[in-house]
């Protein structure tokens, strides 16, 4: 499978050398904001570019196999670039140039407060997020990128810093987030790992750990990554007032980006640490991890549809996402400690899936965070329920924003649709596992229509509905060109990952299978097939097809119904007429009468009260 | 035949679904001593509505993009159902999770044009239609996945006639009472036609629409009240069958005809409910599913 132990290519540190200019050249421009902004989109978009490339190649051309030490003076810091690691460089290139070219104009709208930290600020939390991809250990190289990446996250959260509640999320997610370092150098320790040994000499150390040690190793290094990925109930301590806080931009690099990272440290535990310890349980674990996962996405989705500020709604939702991307790694993780060689099988779908839904979910929740930006860009407010009728005034941003939420929300033929799909079918095939996987099924599909009221709350309160006091006032424009083309960008890719999702899921496999030790590589194509004519689920228990869903067939049916249906309506040649709204007896649409966000989904709500997250 | 058999779905659904709404609409009048409307009158009706100016108040195209969309998704889950037991040229490429998605995608529409239309009394009908298709749906969905369990396969062709290919044990017996619980919301009449309310909504949702949007949304509700009557027949009675593809269509078609007179008994007897009591209501129902489904991975 490896054509040869390849080394680190010394473009990686040409992009992190191209970061480290942005943090220093962008703010010596910082009197004049946009020329800020186009240096550091320049630098910082070219670090982005040889990134993206590094990535594709160890995606299909195939990584290191194993971690290379790199000396940086006194330290020694193994690093390793291999499938999995360049599958989240790759997702994170996009966003990042996608945030910085959005940033550009963005950041006019609050003139109070000087760009120059900002400037330094974005590069250097790049940098530390893509070191945190490369480094191999749990010492040194892990303390450097994680430091990095959160001490520049913190003054990016804090960028409006005559702001006390914003003040205060950044103070939470500095505490939290050394809490979290803390926990997984102690998980590293208690391996057995010493200063700078990578994963691999990890796992020899701790290959005969007692039960007990096992469970403190993983334990650690679950609630660490967890609580950076945003797992319930930790994420709930930090996510929603620090994605709030932050500058739109930036709370897409956090959704689409930042919380992947937790994701990226649970893989490599659980899946590329864990085989080299004799005591691990994936079984236990898989139960532990999908519980979990299952617990979030219900909570978090629950917890965001009672949201009616914009940027909390999407940061709770960001919540629920990852609870089914963690859903997906605990049923991959526990149907491949099956004894049955057909659940096992149905691993790989899961973990196909789950990391499917990685990428799907960087599209669609950056577009979302950056679309939450515009609104405030264009309006000055992101509270739902001072907004509405904005179609009209800003129609590019509303379609780009409608493909979003019909995506998150799983309509098919979308980007969610295809990754839940997946990760929703492999659960309830996974019965003979146990029956528990099946619930988990069924919770994670009763809560995409959660999400869906999720998003046609966001959509409809915004876009549509009536004008309130806010937007038939202020004069409301679309936002500059340079802010829709990074959202028209993602849309783009958001409409491809649901089309063709056979391409992507394409992109994972192959991430997969060039990743060195990763247990279920050799697992990845039986059972599921990605193709043209759609995703299926065959040959599993004995049945010639388990599951089956074909994007490009749905939707040719769709247009078809949608061309009968608009044949039908215009078939008696009736005419079209616009006419005020029927009020049914008031005068006028006003702030009086207008309906509001609050009385949304009441009895739902009250219903769900006991979720908390009001 | 199986090339053809998309087409004759939609083509029997597109022609009975009126046909079956005048049916509740003459059982309903029966009932209250009214002489009522004869059975071809919901067919006059989606006539004159195609006839009729279209009103628009929003101005904006997700109002006009809503009802050919909820119409759309309908109809395509029409083309994609083994109608007359007989899996069809689609079946290899779709599954009951599809089905469900493009029963929501519907649904959705409905909301998008609600919201749309600006009318606060179609907010409220919006409002309350999603919370009901987030409480409903999972019922409809563990009806599906209580076979794709017991048979390991989501596929349309194995899950929805599962108790012909597996045992009808305990398990069926109660997700069919569920069903017939869940009956009346699943196609939106009393006591579950909260979101519509015509005397204290006004039709809710769509009371912006008129003309050919409204007619769309009419007729899209009535192909769905017919699916839910055919998914039924199809997974609760698969074995009235005999084999031969046009006598087991007439023989689907006669058992939709009774669930037909059941919704109109139920649904002409029944007071509304409101929106909290009926979330409780469908929260017992979800709990009885979930057990249903478990029974069935058990073996029951």
């Amino acid at each position: 499978m490896f054509s040869s132990a390849q080394s680190l290519p010394p473009a990686l540190f040409a992009a992190f050398g191209l970061l480290v200019l942005a943090a220093l050249a962008a703010p010596i421009f910082a009197r004049n904001r946009r020329a800020a902004g186009i240096v550091h989109l320049v630098l910082t978009a070219a670090a982005a570019a040889v990134l993206l490339l590094i990535g594709f190649k160890a995606v299909f051309q195939g990584g290191m196999s194993e971690a290379q030490n790199i000396v940086l003076g006194p330290l020694t810091v193994p690093f390793l670039l291999d499938g999995l690691s360049g599958l989240f460089l790759i997702v994170l290139s996009f966003v990042v140039a996608s945030s910085a070219l959005y940033a550009v104009r963005y950041m006019d709208h609050d003139p109070e407060y000087g760009v120059g930290g900002f400037y330094a600020a974005f590069p250097l939390f790049v940098l530390g997020m893509a070191a945190l991809l490369v480094v191999d250990d749990l010492s040194t190289g892990f303390t450097i990128a994680w430091q990095v990446m959160t001490v520049a996250s913190f003054f990016l959260i804090r960028y409006e810093k005559r702001s006390a509640a914003g003040v205060r999320a950044a103070s939470k997610y500095l505490v939290l987030m050394e809490a979290a370092w803390l926990l997984v150098l102690a998980g590293g320790a208690a391996a057995g790992g010493g200063v700078g040994d990578s994963l691999h000499e990890i796992g020899l150390k701790a290959e005969g750990l007692s039960g007990g040690g096992v469970l403190l190793v993983f334990g650690l290094l679950l609630l660490g990554f967890g609580l950076k990925a945003g797992v319930f109930p930790l994420g709930q301590l930090w996510m929603p007032d620090a994605y709030t806080a932050a500058p739109s931009p930036i709370s897409a690099l956090f959704s689409g980006v930042m919380c992947k990272a937790g994701i990226f440290g649970l893989i490599r535990v659980f899946f590329f640490l864990s085989p080299a310890v004799a005591g691990f349980d994936p079984r236990l674990w898989g139960a532990v991890l999908s519980t979990i996962g299952t617990l979030t996405l219900f909570i978090g989705t629950l917890q965001s549809v009672k949201q009616s500020d914009a940027k909390r709604l999407l940061a709770y939702s960001s919540i629920g996402q990852v609870g089914y991307i963690v859903l997906a790694l605990g049923v991959a993780l526990w149907t491949a400690g099956a004894s049955d060689p057909a659940v096992r099988a149905l691993a790989g779908v899961a973990m196909l899936g789950g990391l499917f839904h990685v990428l799907n979910h960087a599209a669609f929740k950056g577009l979302l965070f950056l679309s939450s930006g515009s609104l405030l860009y264009a309006t000055g407010t992101k509270d739902l329920n001072k907004l509405g009728g904005l179609v009209k005034l800003m129609p590019v941003s509303a379609a780009v924003a409608a493909v979003a939420s019909i995506s998150i929300a799983g309509m098919p033929p979308t980007s969610g649709f295809a990754s839940k799909w997946t990760i929703i079918s492999a659960s309830l095939l996974s019965g003979p596992a146990s029956p528990v996987i099946v619930l988990f099924g069924i919770v994670a599909l009763f809560t995409s229509a959660v999400t869906l009221a999720c998003y046609v709350k966001f959509f409809g309160l915004s876009f549509t509905s009536s004008r309130s006091a806010v937007t038939s006032v202020k004069p409301v424009r679309e936002v500059p060109l340079s802010m829709l083309v990074p959202k028209i960008i993602l849309g783009s890719v958001i409409v491809l990952q649901g089309l063709l999702p056979f391409q992507f899921i394409g992109l994972v496999r192959s991430a997969l299978n060039h990743s060195a030790g990763f247990p279920l590589a050799g697992g990845l194509e039986t059972g599921f097939e990605a193709s043209l004519a759609g995703l299926r689920i065959k040959d599993v228990y004995g049945v010639s097809l388990n599951a089956a869903a074909a994007p490009l067939i749905v939707l040719s049916l769709l247009v078809i119904a949608f061309f009968i249906a608009a044949f039908l309506r215009g078939s008696a040649g009736a005419k079209e007429r616009t006419v005020p709204t029927w009020l049914c007896g008031y005068q006028q649409l006003d702030e009086k009468n207008r309906y509001v966000d609050r009385g949304m989904f009441a009895a739902l709500k009250d219903f769900f009260r006991w979720t908390g997250g009001r | 035949m199986r090339f053809l058999a998309p087409l004759v779905n939609v083509a029997i659904f597109l022609a009975l679904a009126p046909l079956f709404e005048g049916v509740l609409r003459k059982l309903t009048a029966k009932i209250q001593s009214r002489q009522g409307p004869p059975l071809h009158q919901p067919y006059l009706d989606l006539l004159k509505l195609l006839g009729k100016e279209r009103l628009d108040s929003a101005g904006t195209w997700p109002f006009r993009f809503a009802p050919l969309l909820a119409f759309a998704a309908i109809l395509a889950v029409a083309a994609v159902i083994p109608f007359g037991g007989r899996a069809n040229i689609l079946a290899g490429r779709m599954d009951v999770i599809l089905v469900i998605y493009l029963l929501t995608l519907g649904g959705a529409s409905v909301l998008f044009g609600a919201l749309a239309g600006r009318n606060a009394f179609g907010l409220i009908g919006a409002s309350r239609e999603m919370v009901t298709m987030i409480m409903v749906e999972p019922i409809l969905a563990m009806t599906l996945i209580l076979g794709a369990v017991k048979l390991g396969s989501l596929s349309l062709a194995a899950a929805v006639p599962s108790a012909a290919g597996a045992s009808y044990g305990i398990s069926n017996a109660l997700m069919l009472l569920v069903y017939l619980l869940a009956l009346q919301a699943f196609v939106a009449r009393q006591p579950f036609d909260i979101a519509e309310a015509e005397v204290e909504l006004l039709e809710g949702p769509f009371i912006e629409y008129s003309g050919g949007n409204y007619a769309l949304f009419k007729y899209a509700m009535m192909l769905k009240q017919m699916f839910y009557a055919w998914l039924f027949v199809s997974v609760f009675l698969p074995f009235l069958r005999t084999g031969v593809y046009p006598l087991d269509l007439l023989i689907q078609l006669l058992a939709m005809f009774v669930v037909f007179l059941l919704i109109g008994l139920v649904g002409s007897t029944n007071p509304r409910m409101r929106i909290d009591q009926a979330v409780r209501y469908y929260a017992v129902l979800i709990a009885a599913a979930l057990a249903a489904v478990g029974l069935g991975v058990w073996g029951h």
